[in-house]
């Protein structure tokens, strides 16, 4: 059974213990500058506070509800897509997509082509440049506690069960329960989003305002390459190519970096 | 793409075909040359970390404790060092279980991190992530500039835990030696918070008589303000009882305020340049500096450049860092003493520090306020009100008034108890001491972790303490202090005139639109 996370956010109050757990369970580093970051600096970042060592961020958003101020958190990380288009850019495998749900990585496989960091529709994987051997980085969806009958270090400290483990259908079906339940915005990011994701969201606020990419299309991104993946021994100069053209297909509508 | 650096380059079509170029020759080479591993999830990055035993039960299974409180990064008392964390929870259990904060609001929060700013926290947390916001490099700052004189007063707990930084036994009484070691420091006037626990006993004693009376048009029972995470707590909670909380400001307010116009009047100093430094058991208190009704001496004085009346709260704790980073033998230091004009506090204003303590000290004023004589011998030691349990209460006969039933709470979950039974109006009592911390403020959030979770064993000892100072000072009894006699002469007139009101008293704000209360399970 394929399991996924159901993220409510308006449970979420920004503890910040699902970041913390992550640390402890993946043996993250603590960078001094991302350190002293709150959730609203991360929020103005470009890259939303993922690091290297930052695999997941909760991000700070000031909006307006019914006219009211309200402080809303997300909490970001690799969404997991059912169908990812890191996975299918990465010719040395390094990147799979388990059928519990996680995308994993194997650094001893990567090859550092960061092709993956170009296909992810989400802007997600980072590049480890201070290290001597460099790969690449993002959350793994805990695929030892996963395929061993445990939940994600993040969603077992959640005080507020805004972020909840289980199988990606029954979430499905909460998520749109809750939808109705509590009047949120008629939306699941995630069911459809690049495909589908194995993380789903829900909000009371427009998800445009908590920077979601909401113009991802729904369609699988690896469904753009796959004519030419059987090709691949002979057209890498055209692979290339079309990596490029998936990277500016993914990043025309993206903010400006600076 | 993302350098480390936090510049983010946006990749140049240049640069991106150089690095395509480059690396998809490596990338096919490796696929050709068939290496038919794939990433598993056993393979996979990460994983080899560690978890507290809760979090690594099969399933969702439902785990008792699970996460850590949310601190706003701009709390005014408290910090966390996230990478000291390891989730143990023990944050969230005290203030949910016996503070009654975390849990108590719905879900979605709209702006604020709810905490009433006691700290408990702080004790409670294990590996020390959660700490005071550090504040002594302003003190520092200030005490460098020979322009400002650094005036700093220290609450009635402070005495009996800042030994226990220096290895002395729980509840040693130091306040000689903190006087002295605050001398060394270079702090230019050292006043007794004690002296204005006294006061507040006259004020908030003579509004008690008042409202008892029928003078003041105020609701009973009166409640005790001088514990800030207390009246905040009210502010969110219980805005409808807000008039039940005494009007009086606490002693540290009093005291700050008075620095500013009372001492700068006498000793001619100019208010604008002086630093008002409290050394408080306290973290909440940190807070209360920093409410905006506490600019009275620059409201009185109209004066926009007078700073608020007190400019800096320390923790016991901040303070023992500060002794240690000058370098102080503070164990051989010989006594010092507090500075007069508000340097002399009797045995009613030190025991302020521990649970049942205002109370005792108000009963005794009040029996005074209303029949002009020393109260009888069961007021100088008002055991029912003594000790650590969470809830306790009392009957005092003042003849002339009758019988007035007081209660004394401490720990807020125990006070949210109390506080639904006087919604529901079913609550027999006049007056009702509340410290939100359990025990007081002799274990207060500030105060020396002694043990963590705060023990009772600790708080007994310390209490102990206090009331030792008590029964052995000369003047026990508010009324009977030189300088407060001296106050009310020279400057203020008399409790609750109209000065005293301007400086002594204050408002409070309801908190209620902040959040979205739970619904009380006790009602
Ligand atoms: S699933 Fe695991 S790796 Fe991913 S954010 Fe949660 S704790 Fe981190
Ligand atoms: S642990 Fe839960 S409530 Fe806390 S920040 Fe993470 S998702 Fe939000
Ligand atoms: S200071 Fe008190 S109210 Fe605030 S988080 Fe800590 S325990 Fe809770
Ligand atoms: S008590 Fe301290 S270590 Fe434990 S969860 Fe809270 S902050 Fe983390």
């Amino acid at each position: 059974m394929s399991k996924g996370i159901l993220v409510d956010i308006p449970k979420c109050i920004g503890c910040e213990s699902c970041s913390v757990a992550c640390k402890l369970w993946n043996e993250l580093g603590w960078d001094p500058q991302e350190k002293n970051k709150t959730a609203e600096d991360r929020a103005k970042e470009p890259n939303k506070g993922l690091w290297p060592d930052e695999w997941t961020s909760i991000n700070r958003y000031d909006v307006k509800k019914n006219g009211s101020p309200v402080g809303r958190y997300v909490k970001t990380q690799c969404l997991h897509c059912v169908d990812p288009a890191c996975a299918s850019a990465c010719f040395s495998k390094a990147l799979k997509k388990l059928p519990e749900g996680p995308v994993v990585y194997d650094q001893k496989l990567c090859v550092g082509c960061r092709y993956c960091m170009m296909a992810c529709p989400f802007d997600i994987l980072r590049y480890e440049w201070k290290k001597a051997i460099p790969g690449v980085s993002k959350c793994q969806m805990c695929p030892s506690r996963v395929t061993n009958n445990q939940e994600t270090a993040c969603t077992s400290v959640c005080p507020t069960g805004a972020i909840t483990f289980g199988d990606r259908d029954q979430l499905l079906a909460e998520a749109k329960k809750r939808i109705k339940d509590n009047g949120y915005v008629d939306r699941v990011f995630g069911e459809k989003e690049a495909g589908g994701t194995s993380w789903l969201y829900i909000s009371d606020v427009p998800f445009e305002q908590l920077r979601f990419r909401t113009d991802v299309t729904t369609k699988s991104l690896p469904s753009y390459t796959e004519g030419y993946m059987k090709l691949t021994p002979f057209v890498g100069g055209t692979w290339a190519a079309v990596l490029a053209g998936l990277y500016i297909y993914n990043n025309k509508n993206k903010e400006p970096l600076e | 793409m993302a350098s480390k650096a936090g510049q983010v380059k946006k990749l140049s079509r240049r640069s991106f075909l150089k690095f395509v170029g480059g690396a998809s020759l490596t990338g096919v080479t490796l696929s050709l040359a068939g290496c038919g591993e794939v990433a598993t999830a056993d393979s996979a990055a990460g994983g080899k970390g560690w978890m507290p035993a809760q979090y690594n039960a099969p399933g969702s299974w439902p785990t008792d404790v699970r996460g850590r409180v949310p601190i706003d990064p701009l709390n005014p008392s408290i910090v966390r060092d996230d990478q000291k964390c390891i989730l143990c929870g023990q944050c969230l259990e005290v203030c949910e279980k016996v503070q009654s904060v975390f849990g108590n609001y719905e879900l979605p929060i709209k702006n604020e991190f709810v905490c009433v700013n006691c700290g408990q926290c702080t004790q409670w947390c294990p590996s020390g992530a959660i700490t005071e916001r550090d504040e002594t490099d302003k003190v520092f700052k200030a005490l460098a500039d020979p322009k400002v004189t650094v005036v700093v007063q220290t609450a009635p707990a402070t005495r009996i835990g800042l030994g226990e930084e220096f290895g002395m036994p729980v509840g040693t009484n130091v306040q000689g030696k903190q006087v002295a070691a605050l001398r060394k420091l270079g702090f230019d006037v050292i006043f007794d918070t004690n002296f204005t626990a006294d006061l507040t006993i006259m004020e908030e004693g003579t509004e008690l008589v008042k409202r008892v009376q029928g003078e003041l048009k105020k609701p009973l029972p009166q409640l005790t303000s001088c514990c800030p995470g207390w009246v905040k707590f009210v502010e969110y909670f219980y805005p409808e009882l807000i008039p039940n909380l005494s009007s009086a400001k606490s002693p540290m307010q009093m005291e700050g305020t008075l620095m500013k116009t009372y001492y700068a009047e006498m000793k001619k100093v100019d208010p604008q340049k002086i630093f008002s430094v409290a050394i408080m058991p306290c973290t909440a208190k940190k807070f209360e500096c920093q409410r905006p009704e506490m600019v009275s001496a620059q409201k009185e004085l109209k004066d926009k450049n007078v700073t608020p009346d007190v400019d800096v709260v320390l923790t016991t704790r901040e303070l023992a860092r500060m002794i240690k980073r000058a370098g102080i033998d503070f164990a051989n230091l010989p006594d010092g003493q507090y500075d007069q004009l508000m340097g002399t506090g009797t045995g009613a204003g030190a025991i302020f520090g521990t649970t049942g303590g205002v109370m005792e000290a108000a009963a005794r004023s009040a029996y005074y306020l209303v029949t002009g004589q020393q109260p009888p011998s069961a007021l100088w030691d008002l055991t029912p009100v003594r000790g650590m349990q969470g809830v306790k209460d009392a009957t005092i006969n003042i003849p002339g008034i009758g019988n007035m039933k007081v209660a004394v709470i401490s720990g807020l979950a125990n006070a949210r108890t109390v506080m639904d039974q006087i919604k529901a109006g079913n609550a027999p009592w006049d007056f009702i001491e509340v410290m939100a911390c359990p025990g007081g403020c002799e274990y207060g959030g500030g105060q020396p972790r002694a043990s963590a979770p705060p023990s009772d064993d600790v708080r007994n000892r310390r209490a102990a303490s206090l009331y030792q100072i008590d029964a052995n000072a000369k003047l026990r009894n508010s009324y009977d202090n030189p300088q407060i006699k001296e106050v009310y002469a020279d400057f203020l007139t008399a409790p609750m005139s109209e000065k005293a009101e301007e400086l002594l008293h204050t408002t409070y704000i309801s908190r209620a639109s902040e959040f979205t209360a739970k619904k009380s399970e006790n009602m």
